[in-house]
């Protein structure tokens, strides 16, 4: 394998740009390269790491889902509401849990029975995730009161946090189900050429459901990271997350056809964003021009990642 | 006809050859036509009458010959000066869109403005009402065309085609999808416009209504016209046309072990697709390779996709080995021992942008390998010994099945199905568009399965291919199975005769 075959890697090439980013940032700001601050990216990436593991398993089936940012939110604010009526944190958590995967259920039903686009049909049921939201926080800002301290403020060894490990294993499941189980064989498959699926006897139906509970499920697990690290939660906490979870998908080489792109990929997409945004901060870039540059970076990786495709025609 | 014989041909093909990486496509086609003629071609699917279609639209240029149209003589055509000329060619697809009236469709990239580049609907409509009537169709012009028939969709594209006034307009397969009727007003049509003094080129598979409009007919066969015949009185002999069609030596290529053939495999009882289609029984007995044979949309495909549960049917009862089973989609049929090797290997039986191995392990899968999680290990190294053994052309299993030749990527289909391990394949078109030597694979695999004990349904348009392999053959036509031989009754000219419907 040549040099340039490695490099058309999605993820020999992200880690590179990785790499070379932190490189640059740290001869600027030492600090940069500091365990404290490479341990502070990942915490900041910690929600948006898990909602993109489950926007990548959905876009490798050939579908997606528009309102895991909302159903984030409804996960959160049900956890909330149960808490601030005095029921104990595994009731609610288990509750909050129950509520994501069943948002994802009630997409994956009517998106494989009714055979419609999936991005207007998430987009509807987002709305009413949304308002359910709204309706059961009534608009306020709803306090955990330290109920998930356990989960947010623990450190190991003082320095390396507890949810850190919730990443990780969110992550691992993801990668372990795409690679070495039938099932993730059979979502690849169904994004690849889903009348193939359908002719190679998988019941297509059957695991688009389950693939959009499981998306529902990751919702559920990044609320409570989410809640755990600002311990409060608002109906408007979810926006906007399904958008960087796209883009960071894209970014991993996951693409909007389907059957194609992977687990790591997906996850280095979000340490670029991570990185990016630290390192601008560090660098104390202001927040109007951060935006902009984000955005050019954005474009640039996915216009790149897929120079490949434009030369082949 | 008479006087048109004086005047000069508007079209001469001379000595046209079309060679593909060492095989002759056509092989010295000599084809004219002349003003307000309409000159049909008739020929087993692939004789060559579709290639000789793209040399004349400018798909292909010829590797040999010349084309002499209205007095220019050109080595080949470019697509675009082909339409220059006005050559208009009419393709069994439907190339309408769907959400446009009949009016817009008509003019698609050729609407007609006023003023600022604004349409002119009211100009449109009334060119095309002109039009209509004088043709005698009774249309609503400003109808969605979605809401057509399918014999008003083709009445609609041959209105686009003469709206760019073509000098001369190709038919392919007019009426392939039409009941007698329909097809009636589209003859009727065809010959209306032929005498405002279009060349009109016909290919169809109904001798029949070839017999009824035709001025003169030429047969092909293996990319050569075998005979030119004229037809002033309507009344030619439609024997004549099918012994020129056939009439080829088979080859020695297809080495079948002939063998034992057992007890009733599978047996398929009542098999109804509609409520109203005919009804079909038939078995295939262990060892057995049974031939279906047809032309191309008699509805060998939707039998077969029927039994399957790729598509729903109506009503119909399948016995494996004596037992019924139900099967109301591709997984119940994979349960029973059902091996589908689909017609469009593309579109339907592959993942193009994933490896070879994914392809190949995505039905075996659930028996092969046990439990939830894939040993990795085990998973290629299965895969591998029969991509070896299939001499399938990859640089290794994990190379994406868009990178690999066509017989190759069939072949990869072909590995999908017996990593499964089936007990009844059907092959839909298997060999079509691969070369010789994926073909004699395919042969070979088809041989040993049978050797195995298994049984195969075999679709095939290649009349040699089908004669040779097949033990026995149904013919089809018109989605009923209308004969059925047997050892010496197996011959091209009986099948012709039977799917063609001639007595």
């Amino acid at each position: 394998m040549g040099i340039k075959k490695i490099f058309r890697d999605q993820r020999v090439l992200l880690s590179v740009v990785i790499v070379a980013i932190i490189g640059i940032v740290s001869l600027i700001n030492p600090k940069f390269i500091g365990i404290k601050n490479l341990i502070t990216i990942f915490q900041q990436i910690s929600v948006i790491g898990i909602l993109t593991m489950g926007m990548s398993l959905l876009l490798i089936s050939g579908g997606i889902d528009l309102s895991i940012g909302n159903i984030m939110a409804l996960s959160g604010v049900v956890m909330a509401r149960l808490i601030a009526d005095g029921a104990g944190v595994v009731t609610a958590t288990a509750a909050g849990i129950l509520v994501g995967t069943a948002c994802g259920f009630l997409n994956g039903l009517i998106i494989s029975k009714s055979k419609c686009i999936p991005l207007i049909i998430s987009l509807g049921t987002s709305q009413i995730f949304y308002g359910l939201s709204l309706t059961i926080s009534g608009g306020r800002i709803m306090s955990f009161r330290g109920a998930f301290n356990a989960i947010g403020k623990t450190k190991l060894f003082d320095i390396f946090p507890v949810m850190l490990f919730f990443l990780a294993l969110m992550v691992f499941a993801a990668y372990i189900l795409m690679t070495r189980t039938k099932f993730g064989r059979r979502i690849v498959a169904i994004g690849g050429n889903e009348k193939n699926a359908f002719l190679s006897g998988i019941n297509v139906d059957l695991y688009k459901i389950i693939i959009y509970s499981i998306a529902g499920f990751y919702c559920a697990l990044a609320a409570v990271i989410f809640s755990s690290r600002i311990d409060s939660i608002t109906a408007n906490a979810g926006i906007g997350y399904e958008t960087s979870a796209l883009t960071a998908a894209i970014i991993g080489g996951v693409t909007f056809e389907g059957g194609k792109g992977t687990v790591p990929g997906a996850f280095l997409g979000c340490v670029l964003m991570g990185v990016i945004s630290n390192a601008m901060n560090i660098l104390k870039v202001e927040t109007y021009i951060q935006t902009i540059i984000t955005g050019i970076i954005i474009v640039c990786a996915v216009v790149l990642s897929n120079i490949n495709n434009v030369k082949k025609k | 006809m008479e006087e048109k014989k004086k005047s000069e041909p508007i079209l001469e093909m001379t000595d046209i050859r079309k060679e593909f990486s060492g095989v002759y496509a056509l092989s010295g086609i000599t084809f004219d036509l002349f003003a307000g003629e309409i000159h049909c071609i008739v020929g087993e699917n692939g004789a060559g009458k579709s290639t000789l279609m793209k040399v004349l639209s400018g798909a292909y240029s010829p590797t040999g010959g010349s084309i002499r149209l209205f007095g220019e003589t050109y080595d080949a055509l470019t697509p675009t000066l082909s339409k220059a000329l006005g050559i208009h060619i009419i393709y069994q697809e439907n190339d309408l869109v769907p959400g446009m009236n009949v009016v817009e469709n008509i003019f698609v990239g050729n609407e007609i403005a006023g003023p600022f580049g604004l349409i002119r609907f009211d100009e449109m409509l009334a060119r095309t009402e002109r039009q209509l009537k004088e043709l005698e169709l009774d249309l609503d012009p400003t109808c969605n065309v979605e809401r057509l028939s399918v014999a008003d969709q083709q009445f609609v594209k041959i209105l686009k085609a003469l709206s760019t006034e073509p000098k001369i307009l190709i038919m392919d397969e007019p009426t392939s999808m039409f009941n007698v009727r329909d097809a009636q007003k589209v003859l009727k049509l065809a010959q209306m416009v032929a005498r405002r003094g279009i060349g009109i080129i016909y290919i169809s598979h109904f001798l029949e209504e070839i017999r009824q409009i035709a001025d003169r007919i030429t047969v092909i066969r293996d990319g050569a016209v075998v005979n030119t015949y004229e037809n002033p009185g309507r009344d030619i002999e439609l024997t004549k046309l099918t012994c020129d069609m056939v009439g080829r030596p088979i080859e020695t290529f297809y080495q079948k072990e002939r063998h034992e053939i057992g007890e009733i495999m599978l047996e398929v009882r009542n098999l109804k697709l509609k409520k109203d289609s005919p009804r079909i029984d038939f078995h295939v007995r262990k060892g057995e390779i049974l031939g279906f044979s047809g032309m191309v949309g008699s509805g060998r495909t939707e039998i077969v996709r029927a039994l399957t549960g790729a598509d729903p049917k109506f009503s119909g009862e399948v016995y494996i080995h004596g037992r019924e089973v139900k099967i109301s989609n591709p997984r119940d049929s994979i349960q029973a021992g059902f091996a589908h090797i689909t017609e469009d290997r593309q579109r339907l039986g592959l993942m193009l942008g994933n490896s070879v191995l994914e392809n190949t392990t995505i039905v075996g899968l659930k028996e092969k390998i046990k439990g939830f999680f894939i040993n990795v290990k085990d998973h290629p190294r299965l895969v591998e010994g029969l991509i070896k053994n299939l001499r399938v052309k990859t640089p290794s299993i994990w190379t994406d099945a868009i990178f690999l030749s066509g017989g190759n990527q069939q072949k990869v289909v072909l590995a999908k199905w017996l990593f499964a391990d089936q007990e009844i394949y059907i092959f839909d078109e298997p060999t079509r568009g691969i070369d010789v030597n994926a073909k004699a694979e395919f042969y070979k695999q088809m041989s040993a399965l049978t050797k195995q004990g298994k049984c195969i349904i075999m679709i095939s348009s290649d009349m040699p291919e089908l004669i040779s392999m097949s033990d026995r053959i149904l013919v089809i036509r018109d989605g009923r199975i209308t004969g059925e031989l047997q050892d010496e009754q197996i011959s091209e000219q009986m099948i012709i005769k039977m799917a063609l419907g001639v007595k």
